[in-house]
C-alpha cells in the first residue's frame, strides 16, 4: 500500500501519472523510465518501488547458500572495466588456471557447510579444451548431485560456440548433458552499442548475449540477468538495457532475478576516468528496474558491490532478493572491494531481520527451501490509489 | 515560577557541595536538620525532598534523586570505629545515633572480620568517652576528623576493601512524584556549582569550626565522591543486600526519579498516520507520538515525513559540509565507557597527550587542505587542568588565526571545571578568553541515564551534560548535539533523549545541528543493539521531525558510507558533515569510510543536491569552491 504521505510526495513531483500506471498494474514506458531515474525524490521513488516489492513478495527476502568458483581468470577479451582478467597464466601477470582437480576439490570441499548452489565464471581462456569445461560440470555433478550448478556467462558460451565450432544450441545441451542447471546474467554489461564499442568492443555482442539467453530459455534453462551501470552510459542507455531485457521475457518468461551491478573502478581501465557510482544510484536503479521489468519476479541487490549498509537500505527501495552467502568472491574485490569476502547465513538474516523483513532461503530456481520466521503474505496488486 | 518545593540537608560538610547552590535557587527551598531529623521530615511529608542516609530509604517508598550522592571509594575519614584496644577483642560498640546507615556498615564490617559485640546506642561524645578496655565506638560526621584514638578504623576504607565497590552513605531521596525532571536539573545544577567552589567551602568551614581548610579542601575532593553513576549504584546495591542478608536491613527496590516519571505516564492512543502528517507538517510531536514513529512507522514514511521537513527548513536544494580535522589531543580518560575503543589508562604504552610539534604538523596540514576548523576532543586526562587548555587555545589562535577551535564536549569541560575546582560558569568563559569558538556534541551517547548507567558507568549524567550545554549557550557559545543509539536502549529511551534536547532548544536556540550515528562495536566491550543503516535512516528520521527547533541535520557518511548518507539527505538530513582528515575514536571501532572534498561533493550533487561548504556557524563560505 502507498501511504498517504507517498502520495503527497509523488504528486508534488509530478510523479501522479506514473503512480496511476503503476497501481493499476499497467506497463511503464520508456520515457517514464528515464523519468523516475531523473526524478530526486528517492523516498518517493522508493515507496513506489516497495509498493511493488511488497505485492509481489510481501516482507520476504530471499538469500542462498552459494560458493564462487572462478576457474581461471586468464582472459583474451580486453573489457576496460575488468580488474580480474590476466592475459596468461604466468605468475608474473598473476594469471591463474585451476587443474579440474583442484577446482573440482575446492567446490566439494564447501560440502559440509549446507551450500546448495556453485556459480562457475571464468576468463575465456585461449588454450583450455571444452572437455575442461563438461568434465568440470560432470565432475561436480558426480559427485554432489544435489549441488545446483549455475556456469558460464554468455559471453564465455559464446566464446566457446566460436573457438569450438558448435551452434550456442549444440554448446548449451553438451553443457546441459555435463550438469549444468542454470545460466548466470553477467557479460550484459550494456547493451547499448555505443558503450559496448567503448567499454568491451571484442566480446558478444547484445544481439548475441540475447540470443544465448534466448537458447537457454528454450531448451528450459532459467538464465539471470545482469546491467554494468555508472560507468560511460547515460540514463537512457540503461533504460534501453533494461526494455531489450524486457522484450525478451514477453517472450520466454525464462529470467529469473534482475541484478544491477554498480562499477568498481579500481585496478582497470576506465576506473581512473570513471568514479564508482554512488549509493545514490545504485538505490534508484534498483528501485526503476524494479518498476520497469514488471515481468521479473525478483530484483537483486548484489552486496559484494554494494557493502552490507547499502544492500540492507535496498531492500526499502524494490529489492527482494540479495544473493547469497558468496564465498570466496574474486571478482569484485580484485576491483576493490572491501566487504568481507563472505557473509554467514546469522549476518544475513540480521541485515534481513533489521530491515522488518523475513529471511527466506531459495534454491537456484528461486524455490523457498525454509522462511526463518513469520512472513507476511504478499497482498495483492492495487488495481486503484 | 511555580511554588518552591521543600528539601531537608544535613549541615555537614560533605553535604556542603550538594547544597550550597541551592540558597538561592528560585525552585527549591532548603532546610537544616541533623540526620534523623531530616528522614522524619520527609517521612511525614512536611518536606519533599531530603538528603538522607541511605538506610533511611527503608521508611517508604521514595524516588532516589539520579545522578548524585555522597559517597567514598576508600578511606572517608568521617564514618569511623575508635577504641583504645583492637576491634577484635571488643564485646560492646557505642553507637553514635545520628545515621542508621553508618551502624550497618559498622556491624557488617565488624561481621565480616568475625566479631559480634553487643551493639548501646550512646550520644556520640558519650560513647567515645566509653571506648575504653573492650568497648568501641562509632564515631562519624565532623567529629571523626578529630578522634584520636589507638585503634581507628575507616569504615570506607574497611567496605572498599571488603567488596572492591564504594560505599554510598546518602542521597536525595523524594516523596514519590514530589519532585521533576527540572527539580533534578536543578538539584544536578547547585551539585556542579558547589563541586567547583570546594575549595572556598573548605575555607568557610575552617573559619566557621577551625581545622586545617587545606584538610577540608582535600576531604571533600579527593576522600567523598559525589556522582551516583552505574558503579556507585553496584555498590549502593551491594550494601544493601549485605545489610538485607544478615536481617540488618528490610530488602529494598531501588527507585529512581526517572523511572517513576516515565512509568506514572500512560502512552495515548495515536494513529500512526496522523503522527506522521503532524510530523511533515512541523507540527510538534509528542513523546507518544513520536515513540509511536519510532516503533511503528516505516522507513520510507519515516523518511518521506522527515524530507518534507527538509524541504520546509532548507528549500533551496543546497547540502553543506565543512572541511575540518578531528584532533584527539589525548586517550588518555579515566571514564573506561563500555562503548569506546579509544581510551588508554594513564601510563599504558598506547596513551599519548598530543605535542605542540605533532599538533603544528596537523593544523599546518589541515590549512593546507583549506580547513577552516579543528574539532578537538580527548580523553578525561587526570593531570590536565584548565590552564593546559588555556595555554593550548590561545596558542592555537595566536599562530592559525583562520581556524576556528570546536573543542571539548561537555563532559571535557565538566572535567576540566572539576579537576581546576572551578565553578562551570567560570570554566566556560576562561575557556572562551582564550580562544573556544564552539561545542561540539559528543559523549551524549543516549541522553537518559536507565541507559547511561548501564553504558557509560562513569560518564556525566543527562542533567550534567545538558547543564554545561545550557550554560555554554548562555555564554553565546553554539554546539551541536549528538546521539548514539544501538547500545541496547528501547525506543522510549531514544525519544527521551530528543526531547531533552528539545527542551533545552527552546529554551536558548544554542544547536545549531544534530547528528546521530550507531554504535560501532568492533574492539569495546558492549553488545549492540541494532546499529544497522535501516536504524540509521529510521533514527535519523524520526529526529528531524521531532527536533522541530534545531535548524540543521548531519549525515553520517563516517559510521554509514557515502550511500547510506546520500539516502539519509532524502530522509531529513541537509548536510553532509565534515571531509574529516582523521577520527581516531571511530576508526578505533572498525569503520574505514574516507572521502575528500571533491568525493564529498560528487556525493552531494549526485544525489540531486548543490553543494557548499560552510564554517561551524552554518553560515556559507566564501569562494570555497575552486
Amino acid at each position: 500500500m502507498i501511504s498517504t504521505l507517498a502520495h503527497r510526495a509523488l504528486e508534488r513531483d509530478g510523479l501522479g501519472p506514473i503512480r496511476d500506471r503503476v497501481l493499476a498494474g499497467q506497463r511503464l514506458s520508456e520515457q517514464d523510465a528515464v523519468r523516475l531515474f531523473e526524478a530526486t525524490d528517492l523516498a518517493a521513488l522508493g515507496a513506489l518501488a516497495n509498493h511493488v516489492r511488497e505485492a509481489r513478495h510481501g516482507d520476504r527476502t530471499f538469500y542462498n547458500r552459494n560458493v564462487h568458483l572462478n576457474p581461471t581468470n586468464v582472459c583474451v577479451a580486453s573489457c576496460k572495466f575488468c580488474s580480474f582478467a590476466r592475459k596468461d597464466d604466468q605468475r608474473a601477470s598473476e594469471g591463474y588456471t585451476m587443474s579440474l582437480d583442484e577446482a573440482v576439490e575446492k567446490v566439494l570441499s564447501r560440502r559440509p557447510l549446507g551450500i546448495t548452489e556453485v556459480h562457475i565464471v571464468s576468463g575465456l581462456h585461449p588454450d583450455l579444451p571444452f572437455d575442461y569445461y563438461t568434465e568440470l560440470l560432470s565432475r561436480i555433478r558426480k559427485a554432489w548431485p544435489e549441488l545446483a550448478i549455475k556456469a558460464f556467462t554468455a559471453i564465455e558460451l559464446h566464446f566457446f560456440a566460436e573457438k569450438f565450432g558448435m551452434s550456442y544450441e549444440q554448446v548449451l545441451r553438451r553443457l546441459m548433458a555435463a550438469g549444468l542447471d542454470t545460466l548466470p546474467g553477467g557479460g550484459a554489461e550494456i547493451f547499448a552499442p555505443r558503450v559496448r564499442r567503448k567499454i568491451c568492443d571484442d566480446k558478444a555482442t547484445a544481439e548475441q548475449w540475447l540470443e544465448i539467453h534466448r537458447t537457454a530459455h528454450r531448451l528450459g534453462v532459467k538464465t539471470n540477468a545482469t546491467m554494468l551501470f555508472g560507468h560511460i552510459e547515460r540514463l537512457d542507455e540503461r533504460v534501453d538495457h533494461m526494455r531489450r531485457l524486457r522484450e525478451v521475457q514477453d517472450q520466454t518468461h525464462g529470467f529469473q532475478v534482475f541484478i544491477p551491478l554498480a562499477f568498481h573502478p579500481e585496478h582497470n581501465m576506465i576506473g581512473k576516468a570513471f568514479p564508482k557510482p554512488t549509493g545514490y544510484d545504485a538505490l534508484r536503479t534498483l528501485a526503476v528496474a524494479r518498476l520497469y521489468l514488471d515481468n521479473f519476479d525478483h530484483v537483486k541487490a548484489y552486496w559484494v558491490s554494494l557493502g552490507d549498509r547499502l544492500a540492507q537500505t535496498a531492500l526499502a527501495f524494490g529489492v527482494d532478493d540479495l544473493d547469497g552467502t558468496v564465498l570466496e568472491e574474486r571478482i569484485y574485490h580484485m576491483a576493490g572491494a572491501t566487504v568481507p569476502q563472505a557473509l554467514s547465513e546469522k549476518t544475513l538474516h540480521q541485515l534481513i531481520r533489521a530491515a522488518g523483513r523475513v529471511p527466506v532461503e531459495r534454491d537456484s530456481l528461486y524455490r523457498i527451501l525454509r522462511v526463518h520466521g513469520p512472513t507476511a503474505a504478499p497482498s495483492p496488486v492495487a488495481v486503484s490509489a | 515560577m511555580p511554588q518552591k518545593i521543600r528539601a531537608a540537608a544535613v549541615s555537614f560538610l560533605n553535604a556542603w557541595p550538594l547544597t550550597a547552590g541551592l540558597e538561592r535557587s528560585e525552585r527549591i527551598e532548603l532546610v537544616l536538620a541533623e540526620p534523623s531529623r531530616c528522614a522524619q521530615l520527609l517521612e511525614a511529608g512536611e518536606v519533599d525532598l531530603a538528603l538522607v542516609s541511605v538506610a533511611a530509604l527503608t521508611k517508604g517508598q521514595y524516588d532516589i534523586v539520579p545522578g548524585m550522592a555522597i559517597g567514598a571509594d576508600g578511606p572517608v575519614q568521617t564514618v569511623v570505629l575508635a577504641g583504645e584496644q583492637s576491634p577484635a577483642i571488643w564485646d560492646e560498640v557505642f553507637l553514635d545515633t545520628a545515621s542508621r546507615t553508618s551502624h550497618v556498615l559498622a556491624k557488617l564490617v565488624l561481621d565480616a572480620m568475625g566479631v559480634h559485640p553487643k551493639f548501646t546506642p550512646a550520644a556520640a561524645e558519650e560513647g567515645l568517652a566509653r571506648a575504653k578496655g573492650t568497648k568501641g565506638a562509632l564515631v562519624i560526621g565532623d567529629r571523626g576528623f578529630d578522634v584520636r584514638a589507638n585503634h581507628v578504623l575507616d569504615l570506607g576504607r574497611e567496605w572498599t576493601q571488603l567488596t572492591g565497590l564504594p560505599m554510598i552513605f546518602a542521597l536525595w531521596a523524594a516523596r514519590p512524584g514530589a519532585v521533576s525532571p527540572e527539580d533534578v536539573q536543578e538539584l544536578t545544577r547547585a551539585a556542579q556549582h558547589g563541586l567547583g567552589i570546594r575549595t572556598e567551602l573548605a575555607q568557610k568551614f575552617a573559619a566557621l569550626k577551625g581545622g586545617d581548610p587545606e584538610r577540608y579542601r582535600r576531604y571533600l575532593t579527593q576522600r567523598i565522591r559525589y556522582g551516583l553513576g552505574p558503579y556507585e549504584l553496584q555498590g549502593l546495591e551491594a550494601f544493601l543486600e549485605r545489610a538485607a542478608e544478615k536481617g540488618f536491613l528490610p530488602p529494598m527496590p531501588l527507585r529512581f526519579v526517572d523511572d517513576v516519571v516515565r512509568k506514572q505516564r500512560v502512552r495515548r492512543a495515536v494513529s500512526l498516520d496522523t503522527a506522521l502528517q503532524k510530523g511533515a507538517d512541523g507540527e510538534r510531536l509528542d513523546a507518544d507520538e513520536a515513540e509511536l514513529l519510532d516503533e511503528k512507522a516505516p522507513i520510507l514514511d519515516l523518511g518521506l515525513a522527515a524530507d518534507m521537513r527538509r524541504r520546509a527548513l532548507h528549500p533551496e536544494g543546497l547540502v553543506t559540509y565543512i572541511v575540518s580535522r578531528n584532533v584527539n589531543y589525548t586517550n588518555v580518560c579515566t571514564t573506561a565507557c563500555h562503548f569506546c575503543a579509544f581510551y588508554r589508562p594513564r601510563g599504558h604504552k598506547e596513551s599519548y597527550v598530543l605535542t605542540r610539534e605533532e599538533l603544528t604538523q596537523k593544523i599546518d596540514e589541515t590549512v593546507a587542505l583549506g580547513g577552516i576548523e579543528i574539532l578537538l576532543q580527548g580523553g578525561l586526562h587526570p593531570d590536565l587542568g584548565i590552564e593546559w587548555y588555556e595555554d593550548l587555545f590561545r596558542w592555537v589562535k595566536a599562530k592559525w588565526p583562520v581556524i576556528n577551535l570546536h573543542a571539548l564536549s561537555p563532559e571535557e569541560i565538566w572535567h576540566i571545571a572539576r579537576t581546576s575546582e572551578l565553578p562551570l560558569e567560570t570554566t566556560i568563559e576562561r575557556l572562551i578568553a582564550s580562544g573556544l569558538d564552539s561545542i561540539p556534541g559528543g559523549g551524549a551517547e543516549i541522553l537518559d541515564d536507565e541507559v547511561r548507567r548501564r553504558i557509560a558507568p562513569l560518564k556525566c549524567s543527562t542533567d550534567e551534560w545538558l547543564t554545561v550545554m545550557e550554560a555554554a549557550h548562555r555564554q553565546g557559545l553554539k554546539s551541536t548535539a549528538t546521539m548514539m543509539f544501538g547500545v541496547g536502549e528501547e525506543p522510549r529511551h531514544r525519544v527521551a533523549h530528543l526531547l531533552r534536547l528539545r527542551e533545552l532548544q527552546d529554551r536558548t536556540k544554542g544547536f545549531t545541528a544534530f547528528i546521530c550515528w550507531p554504535f560501532q562495536s568492533a574492539n569495546t566491550r558492549l553488545t549492540p543493539g541494532d546499529g544497522s543503516a535501516h536504524a540509521y535512516l529510521r533514527t535519523n528520521a524520526l529526529s528531524r521531525l521531532v527536533l522541530d527547533n534545531v535548524p540543521n541535520l548531519q549525515s553520517s557518511w563516517v559510521t554509514m558510507g557515502g550511500g547510506v548518507a546520500q539516502a539519509a539527505l532524502h530522509m531529513g538530513c541537509n548536510d553532509f558533515g565534515q571531509v574529516m582528515i582523521e577520527e581516531n575514536v571511530v576508526s578505533a571501532a572498525g569503520t574505514t569510510f574516507k572521502m575528500d572534498s571533491e568525493e564529498v561533493e560528487r556525493h552531494i550533487r549526485d544525489a540531486g543536491f548543490r553543494a557548499a561548504r560552510r564554517n561551524m556557524r552554518y553560515q556559507l563560505v566564501e569562494g570555497a569552491r575552486e
